[in-house]
């Protein structure tokens, strides 16, 4: 009931012309049938498009890596049983994960193009951040979730602060950690096949031009290979996953 | 049966430890050359994306980086109350977007779900597909291809939010739902039930925290996304940004992403309580 009167209430505010909603799907199909149909597959069987798309999986390839080398510490300092001092250390930690994941990977990437200019340099960069963002929470959830008992006894023999984290959490959460690099990767490549919208580099930016050219057959032609290249990802992850708990 | 050991004996263990080693070596040798390419692919990667596509001349020394990146400190406290609106409207698309992917979830669910498929040969796949491609996709592109269809406006970006939240909410659904207790359906079944009887007498109970879980998880995700489709004319808070950006009021750049952050950080809070008192 609450859900319903929600809903009446947003469509008043957005102000949404419902009776647009009655023509949308066939106006969506014609759309589909007339301007997206054939998409132009010549397009996107080019060697200069290849080398964007190799530049597009560089570039999900170093962020999910540099992503993935922040969130050590963030994953560790935000891990509230783990973490070096609880007071100081375990807030900032978790309000940098925070702050990192909840600026949108685009916002980032305008960001960083302003800054450094057009490139794959800001595309990295903006995947870097988001990743460590993404996977800083999940590291931080694993590591809170371990068993105590190993990092208790170390502390006791008088191990110090990273010789408790390399012997007693680590093999803990190596395996996970394996896993939430493999997710990373999944996600920082979806990202990287549109940061190049603002400028950043990679296929993105091919999808911007023929998008702004009106090139409807073109775009087409370039979703179909983002779809192609993120199952093939998924695939690829899937099996590496399957690898990893098979480890296990 | 405790005698010393033959000569022999002594061998063949020897032997059994000579290829223990051997094996270890090997394995040894497997992980450095695994090593060895992952170097080479950050290195080769680093060259091509970092050195060879930055234009260094440009961005300046050290300092003129710092410089740049330094006009985006400090906020412009007096736009705070012109994106007030655009806040509301980046919530309302958002929890709008997800209510409408829920419903475009419950097929792709029904379908998805192994145990429960009505045609396992044509409706899985098919709910397999659906699923996927909405998750492939950006939410981006998602706004730009409803642009086209229906026009500017929170429409747009309503629908782009639903559809690309389809994926992971039925994805998870459909693997809760493929883990179930099967003892209770067999047991309405046994009363003589229909399927829809069983769906929710049966399966709907065992799973709704579950599914309820995920729905807010990805709620908290639209939050984030809502604020940016406004970037492709989708309207809220992306819009604003767009703006502040394109009239180099840097200050005014940095108000929109701490009300971003704040609007993040209150969708955190809210779906926190939510999920404590489902579960």
């Amino acid at each position: 009931m609450g859900v319903f009167v929600f809903i009446v209430w947003g469509i008043e505010y957005l102000d949404i012309p419902l009776d647009r909603l009655f023509g949308m799907f066939g106006r969506m199909g014609s759309t589909l049938a007339n301007r997206y149909y054939p998409p132009d597959i010549e397009y996107i069987i080019d060697a200069d498009y290849f080398q964007y798309v190799i530049e597009t999986v560089q570039m999900a390839y170093l962020g999910a890596l540099f992503g993935l080398a922040l969130t050590l510490p963030l994953g560790w300092f935000g891990a509230y049983n783990v973490t070096p001092s609880r007071r100081f250390v375990y807030p900032v930690a978790r309000f940098a994960t925070m702050g990192f994941r909840a600026v949108h990977e685009m916002i980032w990437a305008i960001l960083f193009v302003s800054i450094l200019g057009f490139g794959m340099l800001a595309g990295v960069l903006a995947l870097t951040f988001f990743c460590a963002g993404f996977a800083g929470k999940l590291l931080a959830e694993e590591i809170e979730a371990i068993d105590m008992g190993p990092v208790e006894a170390m502390k006791a023999t008088g191990a110090n602060l990273f010789q408790v984290v390399i012997w007693g959490v680590y093999p803990q959460i190596r395996v996970a950690f394996t896993g939430i690099g493999i997710y990373t990767w999944d996600v920082a490549f979806r990202a990287a096949t549109v940061v190049g919208f603002f400028g950043a580099g990679g296929m993105g930016w091919y999808l911007k031009r023929n998008v702004q050219q009106i090139e409807t057959e073109r775009v087409a032609a370039i979703l179909l290979s983002i779809v192609a290249l993120v199952i093939v990802s998924e695939i690829v992850s899937a099996w590496a996953r399957a690898r990893v708990m098979k480890m296990k | 049966m405790n005698s010393v050991a033959s000569p022999s004996d002594q061998a063949r263990r020897d032997q059994a430890f000579e290829s223990l080693l051997l094996l270890r070596r090997k394995s040894n040798v497997r992980r450095s050359a695994y090593y060895f390419v992952l170097l080479a692919l950050v290195v080769w990667s680093i060259q091509v994306t970092i050195i060879d596509d930055t234009d260094w001349e440009r961005m300046g020394s050290l300092g003129a980086v710092l410089k740049s990146a330094g006009r985006f400190i400090g906020v412009d406290i007096g736009l705070f109350p012109s994106l007030l609106v655009p806040a509301i409207e980046t919530l309302v698309i958002a929890s709008l977007g997800t209510i409408l992917g829920v419903v475009i979830c419950l097929p792709a669910t029904w379908f998805g779900a192994l145990n429960i498929t009505p045609f396992k040969s044509v409706t899985y796949p098919l709910a397999r597909l659906m699923m996927t491609l909405s998750r492939s996709i950006h939410e981006i592109v998602w706004a730009l291809f409803f642009v086209a269809a229906v026009g500017l406006g929170a429409m747009a970006g309503i629908f782009a939010i639903a559809v690309r939240s389809v994926g992971f909410i039925a994805k998870m659904s459909a693997e809760a739902i493929e883990d179930i207790n099967p003892g209770p359906v067999e047991a309405i079944k046994a009363t003589g039930a229909n399927t829809l009887q069983v769906v929710i007498f049966a399966i709907l109970p065992q799973v709704l925290p579950q599914i309820l879980g995920t729905v807010i998880f990805e709620w908290e995700i639209n939050i984030r996304r809502s604020a940016i489709l406004g970037l492709v004319g989708a309207g809220g808070l992306g819009l604003v940004f767009f703006r502040q950006m394109h009239t180099f009021n840097y200050h005014g750049v940095t108000s929109v992403i701490v009300a971003i952050l704040a609007l993040i950080l209150i969708g955190e809070v809210v779906s926190h309580y939510v999920r404590k008192s489902i579960i």
